[in-house]
């Protein structure tokens, strides 16, 4: 998680621009009420950033035969 | 060499630096093809493509952008033209926004065991879902949150619009935590 501190104003910008919304707007001065008081979207925002990390966590290593069969596709086997 | 010197060189010819600008992307491009196609031999099939169309068309690499993002595009084209021909996917996008946001997903996570669970345990999960998911998803979801290209170079990459980014991310992001959530809750 990027630790750079942000302004509650910038996370307001950030989610109304994707709502396509300005930050002034009904809409986006109801989420912010929404946002101060609801434990469950907290708890929604950190289930995502755990799915990210969770799924990042997963690398799929390349096995040594698949290298060995692309360089030879490629004709470059025989280059060491 | 560095990359720049490698690129040049493998366009004049030279084999042993066309080896080594192969041997240093090869891990990246078959790792992204795994997590869209979801199946070793399609992963290899796309990896060889790609590698293949590099080479056919380095000349006209210009350098304007980086040659991983170049060869994302190629294999990105190339995944999703294969998951075209194969239409298995469950995850629909007549899925709804209210049926993927339902107010019954947002469980509190702290209460789930994910930290207890062995490492293999959590794979089967994650690609139990991952699997559900369309490639189309697959690959914003990829592009965006595990490479961490931005909104506008993923929707150059895929020739989207900005908002059709944003829209599937949501999307393909909700439709996974609700899946781990659902596997959780058996």
């Amino acid at each position: 998680m990027n630790e750079e501190k942000v302004t509650c104003k910038e996370v307001m910008s950030h989610i109304c621009e994707s709502l396509s919304e300005e930050i002034n707007s009904p809409k986006c001065v109801a989420i912010k009420e929404h946002l101060e008081n609801c434990n469950g979207c907290r708890s929604y925002f950190d289930s995502v950033e755990t799915t990210i990390d969770l799924y990042k966590k997963c690398t799929d290593e390349l096995p040594d035969d698949v290298h060995a069969k692309l360089m030879n596709f490629l004709g470059l086997a025989d280059i060491k | 060499m560095n990359e720049e010197l490698l690129i040049a060189s493998a366009k004049n010819g030279d084999r042993k630096a066309l080896s080594d600008l192969v041997k240093k992307y090869e891990q990246t491009v078959y790792s992204f093809a795994f997590k869209v196609c979801r199946d070793r031999e399609k992963a290899e099939n796309m990896m060889q493509e790609t590698f293949y169309s590099m080479i056919k068309s380095l000349h006209q690499f210009d350098g304007n952008s980086k040659l991983s993002t170049w060869l994302y595009r190629i294999v990105v084209n190339h995944c999703l033209m294969e998951a075209r021909k194969s239409n298995r996917y469950t995850f629909v996008e007549q899925e709804t926004d209210e049926s993927l946001f339902d107010e019954k997903y947002i469980a509190d996570w702290s209460t789930l065991p994910i930290k207890n669970l062995e490492a293999n345990e959590l794979r089967k999960v994650l690609d139990g879902a991952i699997d559900k998911l369309q490639p189309e998803y697959r690959v914003v979801f990829t592009l965006r949150d595990v490479q961490e290209y931005s909104t506008e170079e993923t929707a150059s990459m895929l020739g989207l619009s900005i908002p059709a980014v944003k829209s599937r991310l949501h999307r393909a992001r909700s439709f996974l935590r609700n899946e781990i959530t659902k596997a959780f809750q058996k």
